[in-house]
């Protein structure tokens, strides 16, 4: 079982788990990609209680209570400080450079189709280089694949 | 009978200085699958070429869902990533997944309906997987049960179904590279 079963609620015994192997390049090629945005050799300055901490606020913007559960273990296990466990929480209300990241974790999340190239302005503005910057997207656009791919999975599992 | 809309390709810029090759990384270099002395990487790759890993991962998932063999037609997958790039607001990557799937299909009636907000005059199988691809595109999904069933009820099977949720899936991963690191242009 890997991180995409766990999301999706499948085990082994399952069908689903079973035609989910027909594509063993999506199984290993998801998982490699979340270890390069969660987990990466080189995190870019961008650590990876911080990294997880956003996964989880995006988890919860996306109504996921299963990936929210799974980023809050992760996160307890990287010594979080008390900001950024209310950054996962979904707080707003923080120093810079976390209030820029925040808020434009929240706008790509929930908005994509707002996004300007001020917003990128702002990031460099907070003090994040060119590696950050597309490190952060990276990370912000493979939590929203992680997310619709364990939503629909679980749909195909309901029904 | 609608008369067809003509989409050109657009070109893509970055919002941001895209890494050049005399200053690449070895690591870099090889994410990019170029050597120093090539002349032509497009701005897309040499932007993401900043964070090499997640380029490399990315890159390889982006092409087994979009191009791998069996399973779902590949003007389905198309239709799939044009539905999550129209929610996503992503012109670019809808224009180029739009002429891909007239070119597959050889007609663009589908994008022709499309580009004019018309699905209610797509077929049965074609208005099941857009209306899916915008449901599960939408913050947070609205996709549902339904969605699932109407697919099967078109004869889709559960490999091709996995096969168009990852296909709309990783549009919310491109689109939200495309449309937030740069613009498109038209020309």
């Amino acid at each position: 079982m890997d991180a995409m079963d766990k999301a999706a609620g499948l085990s082994p015994d399952d069908a689903l788990f079973a035609a989910r192997r027909f594509r063993p390049e999506f199984v290993q090629g998801a998982e490699e990609c979340r270890v390069s945005v969660l987990q990466p050799a080189n995190d870019q300055g961008l650590a990876p209680n911080l990294r997880v901490a956003l996964a989880r606020r995006m988890a919860a913007l996306n109504g996921d209570p299963v990936l929210m559960a799974e980023y809050d273990v992760q996160l307890a296990q990287l010594g979080p400080t008390e900001e950024l466990l209310a950054l996962a929480q979904g707080e707003t209300d923080f120093n810079e450079p976390l209030a820029t990241i925040v808020r434009h974790v929240d706008l790509i999340t929930m908005t994509p189709k707002k996004a300007e190239a001020g917003h990128i302005a702002l990031l460099a503005k907070a003090g994040l280089n060119n590696p950050q910057i597309v490190a952060l997207s990276e990370l912000i656009a493979f939590v929203n694949f992680q997310t619709r791919v364990a939503a629909g999975l679980r749909l195909m599992r309901s029904t | 009978m609608i008369s067809s809309v003509r989409l050109k390709p657009l070109n893509w810029h970055p919002y941001i200085a895209p890494v050049e090759l005399s200053e690449a990384t070895p690591e870099q270099l090889e994410a990019m699958k170029v050597t120093p002395s090539a002349k032509k990487v497009s701005e897309y790759v040499r932007t993401l070429a900043h964070d090499p890993e997640s380029y490399l991962a990315r890159t390889i998932l982006f092409n087994a869902i979009m191009y791998v063999e069996g399973g779902l037609a590949r003007p389905d997958r198309e239709l799939g990533a044009l539905g999550a790039s129209i929610v996503n607001g992503c012109k670019f990557c809808a224009v180029v997944h739009a002429r891909r799937h007239a070119e597959l299909t050889k007609s663009d009636q589908v994008v022709t309906a499309l580009y004019l907000d018309k699905p209610e005059v797509l077929g049965p199988r074609d208005a099941a997987i857009y209306s899916f691809a915008r449901r599960l595109s939408a913050a947070p999904s609205e996709a549902t049960a339904d969605d699932i069933a109407a697919l099967r009820s078109v004869g889709m099977d559960d490999r091709e179904i996995i096969d168009l949720i990852h296909a709309i899936s990783i549009f919310g991963w491109a689109n939200r590279l495309m449309h937030v690191l740069g613009h498109a242009e038209s020309g």
